[in-house]
C-alpha cells in the first residue's frame, strides 16, 4: 500500500474515533450541566476541544447553547465536531479507491447531515441530545460499516490502528482531566456521581456495574479503565487489540520498520499492564498518565516515520 | 403522435435536428422509451428527477468548488431523458471513429519519427512546429507497440441534416468516461426495467477493456506488471473520475508526490518501501509531468520520468506530445492523413475549417464573422471561443485585433447547429443542443468503443457551448442492439 494512502486512512480512523469520543463526552456534560448547574463549568471541554483563549471563554463558558455550537458545529473551531467529520470525508475521498463504497457513502452521508439545517436546529434550539445522537448513529453506522464490508487487509490494519491509538489517547486523557479535578483540597474523593460520568463518558458505566455491583469506589474505577481486559475503551485493551492488529501487519512491513515499533509497542503494553498505580495517589497516577501519553505520541510519530514515509 | 400534455408543450426548433421528433413525430429508437414514460403521472417525472439527484449526492458523485474559503458541493447536472441512437447509426459512427484514430496514430508515429507527410508536402512543416503541443522531446522515441492514443474522446455533432460531424479528437487526457458509466447506473435506478426491454447494449465493459490494454503494454516487462492511475490529486475537478476507475480496474491511485524515479526506473513509496511502476495510465497534462524536462514549477509530476519513459522502462498512457495531432489547426488536415495513410476515404465528416495564418481566408472570415465560430487552436473546454452569431461588434473587434497579431493560434469553422433533443428541466421538456463523445481504447488488439458514450447538453436555452465548465450537464447514451432497431425501424 501507498505510504501516503496508509496515512490517510489511518487519520480518517483517527478522526473518526475521535468524534465518536467527543460526542459522548459532550453528551455526558450536557447531562450534568441539567443536573447541578451550580457546580458545573464547561471550561475543561472547551480547553480540550474549543480555539479559544481562557480569556475569550470567560463570557461564554455559561451560556450552553453557544457552548455546544461552538464545540458542535462551528466551522472555525478546528477541533470541532463539524471539521473533525470534514476531515475524515476528505480523507476517505483521498483514499476512495482503498475503502469500500459503503464506507465511503456512510461518511459522504454523514457529513452531509452535519451541514444539513436538522442538526443545527436540534443543537441550537431544539432538543441538543437529539442531535448529538443523530451524529452518533452516523458515527456507529461508519464503523459497522467498516467491521462488515472492508477486506481485512493492510488498509483495515491501519484503519485499526487509528482508532486504537486515537482510543488509548482518549482514554488517557480524560482519566487524567477528570481526576485533576477531582483532587483539590476541600474534596479529598471523588463523589459517586463524578465517577459515573466518568465512565459514561467512555461508555463503560453498564459493565462496570455488572462487574462491581454497583460499588462506586475511586479505585475500582481505575482499575476498570486502566486493566479490564473485556472493557473496550480500557487502555490495556487498547493496547493489547493493538498489538495484535500490529502483528499482522509484519509481511506488510520492512523488518527493520517492524521491529522498532513492536519494540515501543510491547514496551507500552506491559508497562501499562503491570502498573500498580492506585486512586490514592494522584500525584503518581497523574505522571503516570503524562508518560503514558507521551509513549503513545512517540508512537503515532514512529509510524508517521517508519510506515507513512515522513521525513520529518 | 403527441397525446400526453408533457409532450405536446414540446416546440421543435426550425432547421435544427432534433433527436426525439421529426415532423411532430417520435423517431422509431424512441417509440419504445416513450411508450413507457407518456402514461406516468405528471409528478412522477419530477420525482425521479429529484431521485437522480438525490443519488449523485450521496455516492459522492460530485466536484466541490471552492468558494470563500469552505467547499461547496456540486453534482454534475444529469438530465434523466437518455439520448437514443439507432444500431446503423452506431456502426457507422463506429467505423468513422476507428478509421480516424488509425490514421491520428500512424500520424503521430510519423511526426515524430520520419515526417513523410511534411516531406511529400501535404502538411506544412510550419503549422506542426509552431504547434505548443508538439514536444521536440518526443522525436525519435519509440512508443510501446506503436500506440500513441491509446484513450481518445472524439466529440461528434449533428448538423441539421442529420450527418455526423467529428468537432474534436480529445487525444490527450480525455474526460467524462466515469459519468458515462455513472449515468447509466442512475438511469437503471429510475427507469426499472425500460434498459432491458430497449435493449440497450451495455458500457460496463469499459474498465475491463481499459485494464486488459494497459495490463499488456506492461507485459513486455514482466508477466504481472504493476499499474497505477497518475492523479494530479484530489482538487482536480475530474479527481472523481480518477478513483471511480481506479477502483474499477483494481489499481493504485497514485499522485505525483508518490512517485520517484531511480537509475531510470519508476518506483512508488509503499508501507513496504520502494516498488516498481511498469505501466502509467496518467491523468496529468504533459507539461507538468516533468519538471526536468517540462514546466519546473510543477509539483504535480515525477522528477526523470520522462527519460525512464524515453529509455523504455515505463509505459505512460496517453504518450507524450499527443497535443500536435488534437491541434485545431491540425484538425483540418485529419481527412487527408485518412487518405494518405490508409487510402480510405474518411467515413465520418469534419467541419470545414479556415486557417487564420491564410490571409485569404482571414480576409473571408472577417467579413462574415457573424457566421463563424472563432476558436483558439490550443485551447478547450469552451474557452477562448467566439460564436459570432451572439457576439457583441466589441468582443468581434477584440478577436479580430487578436488574430491579426496571432493568427497561427486561431481557426475558423462556419456554425454547425447542434442537434436538439428534449430535456426535462422545470417540469417541461424542452429542447437543448447536444453533442456526443464515444470513448475509443486503441490497444495492442486493436480498437475498442463501448457503445454509447457521454452526451453533453448545452443547459442555456439557445446555447451551442456543451462544456462542462460553461454549464453544461450530460445525460445517458443508449446505443441499441441489432435486434429492437429492425424490429421498430
Amino acid at each position: 500500500m501507498l505510504s501516503r494512502v496508509a496515512d490517510t486512512i489511518y487519520w480518517l480512523a483517527r478522526y473518526m474515533e475521535r468524534t465518536r469520543a467527543m460526542l459522548q463526552v459532550i453528551r455526558i456534560h450536557y447531562h450534568t450541566s441539567q443536573d447541578s448547574p451550580a457546580e458545573f463549568s464547561w471550561r475543561p471541554l472547551l480547553s480540550s476541544y474549543g480555539s479559544r483563549t481562557p480569556d475569550e471563554l470567560s463570557s461564554n463558558e455559561g451560556d450552553t447553547t453557544w457552548v455546544l455550537d461552538h464545540l458542535i458545529l462551528d466551522r472555525e473551531n478546528a477541533a470541532s465536531v463539524y471539521n473533525n467529520v470534514l476531515q475524515a470525508r476528505e480523507n476517505a475521498r483521498a483514499a476512495q479507491d482503498h475503502i469500500t463504497r459503503e464506507v465511503w457513502q456512510c461518511l459522504n452521508d454523514f457529513y452531509h447531515a452535519i451541514r444539513g439545517t436538522e442538526i443545527a436546529q436540534q443543537v441550537r434550539q431544539g432538543d441538543p441530545v437529539s442531535g448529538i445522537d443523530t451524529l452518533m448513529r452516523h458515527s456507529l453506522v461508519f464503523t459497522g460499516a467498516v467491521q462488515s464490508t472492508m477486506p481485512r487487509d493492510e488498509g483495515y490494519g491501519y484503519l485499526a490502528l487509528g482508532k486504537l491509538l486515537e482510543r488509548a489517547l482518549q482514554t488517557t486523557d480524560i482519566l487524567r482531566i477528570k481526576w485533576a479535578s477531582f483532587g483539590d483540597a476541600r474534596q479529598p474523593a471523588p463523589e459517586p456521581h463524578q465517577l459515573r460520568n466518568l465512565l459514561h463518558a467512555r461508555f463503560g458505566h453498564e459493565l462496570y456495574l455488572k462487574t462491581y455491583r454497583g460499588n462506586f469506589n475511586a479505585d475500582s474505577v481505575l482499575q476498570f479503565m486502566l486493566h479490564n481486559p473485556y472493557f473496550t475503551h480500557s487502555l490495556y485493551s487498547c493496547l493489547h487489540q493493538l498489538t495484535w492488529y500490529f502483528e499482522r501487519l509484519r509481511p506488510d512491513s520492512l523488518p527493520e520498520s517492524y521491529e522498532k515499533l513492536e519494540f515501543m509497542i510491547g514496551r507500552l503494553t506491559n508497562h501499562v499492564r503491570y502498573s500498580t498505580v492506585a486512586a490514592a495517589e494522584p500525584e503518581q497516577l497523574n505522571r503516570f498518565l503524562l508518560e503514558t501519553r507521551q509513549e503513545l505520541l512517540d508512537i503515532t510519530g514512529a509510524f508517521g516515520n517508519y510506515y507513512f514515509g515522513r521525513s520529518y | 403522435m403527441k397525446e400526453n400534455s408533457l409532450l405536446q408543450a414540446y416546440q421543435e426548433q426550425p432547421n435544427v435536428w432534433d433527436e426525439m421528433f421529426h415532423q411532430n413525430q417520435i423517431r422509431p429508437e424512441y417509440r419504445n422509451f416513450v411508450s413507457a414514460i407518456e402514461d406516468l403521472p405528471a409528478a412522477e417525472l419530477t420525482r425521479k428527477d429529484e431521485l437522480a439527484k438525490k443519488l449523485f449526492m450521496s455516492q459522492g458523485i460530485t466536484f466541490t468548488v471552492y468558494s470563500s474559503g469552505e467547499g461547496i458541493e456540486k453534482i454534475f447536472p444529469f438530465d434523466v431523458i437518455p439520448r437514443i441512437i439507432q444500431h446503423q447509426e452506431w456502426l457507422h459512427i463506429e467505423a468513422g471513429i476507428k478509421q480516424r484514430l488509425r490514421a491520428l496514430n500512424i500520424f503521430l508515429k510519423d511526426i515524430y519519427h520520419q515526417q513523410f507527410i511534411i516531406k511529400d508536402g501535404l502538411i506544412p512543416a510550419r503549422l506542426i512546429y509552431s504547434c505548443p503541443q508538439f514536444l521536440r522531446e518526443m522525436m525519435n522515441v519509440d512508443v510501446p507497440y506503436d500506440i500513441y492514443t491509446h484513450i481518445a474522446g472524439v466529440d461528434l455533432i449533428r448538423d441539421a441534416d442529420g450527418q455526423f460531424y467529428v468537432l474534436e479528437d480529445n487525444l490527450r487526457t480525455p474526460s467524462g468516461v466515469s459519468y458515462m458509466l455513472e449515468n447509466r447506473s442512475i438511469t437503471s435506478r429510475i427507469f426499472p426495467d425500460l434498459l432491458p426491454k430497449n435493449n440497450v447494449l451495455p458500457v460496463k465493459d469499459y474498465p475491463d477493456l481499459l485494464f486488459r490494454n494497459l495490463q499488456a503494454l506492461g507485459n513486455r516487462h514482466v508477466s504481472d506488471p504493476t499499474v497505477v492511475l497518475l492523479s494530479p490529486g484530489m482538487y482536480n475537478s475530474a479527481y472523481f473520475e480518477h478513483t471511480t476507475l481506479a477502483r474499477l480496474m483494481g489499481i493504485e491511485l497514485v499522485e505525483g508526490r508518490d512517485l520517484i524515479v531511480h537509475n531510470h526506473y519508476v518506483f512508488m513509496k509503499t508501507t513496504r518501501g520502494l516498488k516498481q511502476v511498469d505501466v502509467i495510465y496518467r491523468r496529468v497534462d504533459d507539461e507538468f509531468l516533468d519538471p526536468l524536462v517540462f514546466r519546473p514549477d510543477s509539483a504535480l509530476g515525477v522528477p526523470g520520468i520522462y527519460a525512464a519513459y524515453r529509455k523504455g522502462n515505463v509505459a505512460i498512457i496517453n504518450a507524450m506530445g499527443n497535443g500536435v495531432a488534437d491541434d485545431k489547426a491540425v484538425y483540418s488536415y485529419v481527412p487527408d492523413m485518412i487518405r494518405y495513410y490508409l487510402g480510405e476515404e474518411p467515413i465520418l465528416n469534419s467541419v470545414p475549417t479556415y486557417q487564420m495564418s491564410d490571409p485569404d481566408l482571414r480576409k473571408m472570415v472577417f467579413e462574415k464573422m457573424d457566421q463563424m465560430v472563432i476558436k483558439r487552436t490550443n485551447e478547450s473546454g469552451g474557452y477562448g471561443m467566439l460564436i459570432g452569431s451572439s457576439a457583441t461588434d466589441e468582443q468581434m473587434a477584440d478577436f479580430r485585433t487578436a488574430i491579426t497579431d496571432d493568427p497561427r493560434s486561431f481557426i475558423a469553422q462556419p456554425i454547425i447547429s447542434l442537434s436538439s433533443t428534449p430535456c426535462y428541466l422545470n417540469g417541461v421538456l424542452q429542447p437543448r443542443r447536444v453533442d456526443l463523445r464515444p470513448y475509443a481504447l486503441y490497444g495492442p488488439g486493436g480498437i475498442d468503443i463501448v457503445p454509447g458514450g457521454l452526451t453533453r447538453v448545452a443547459l442555456q436555452e439557445g446555447s451551442l457551448v456543451v462544456n462542462s465548465s460553461q454549464g453544461g450537464g450530460s445525460k445517458d447514451t443508449w446505443v441499441l442492439g441489432p435486434e429492437s432497431g429492425a424490429a421498430s425501424g
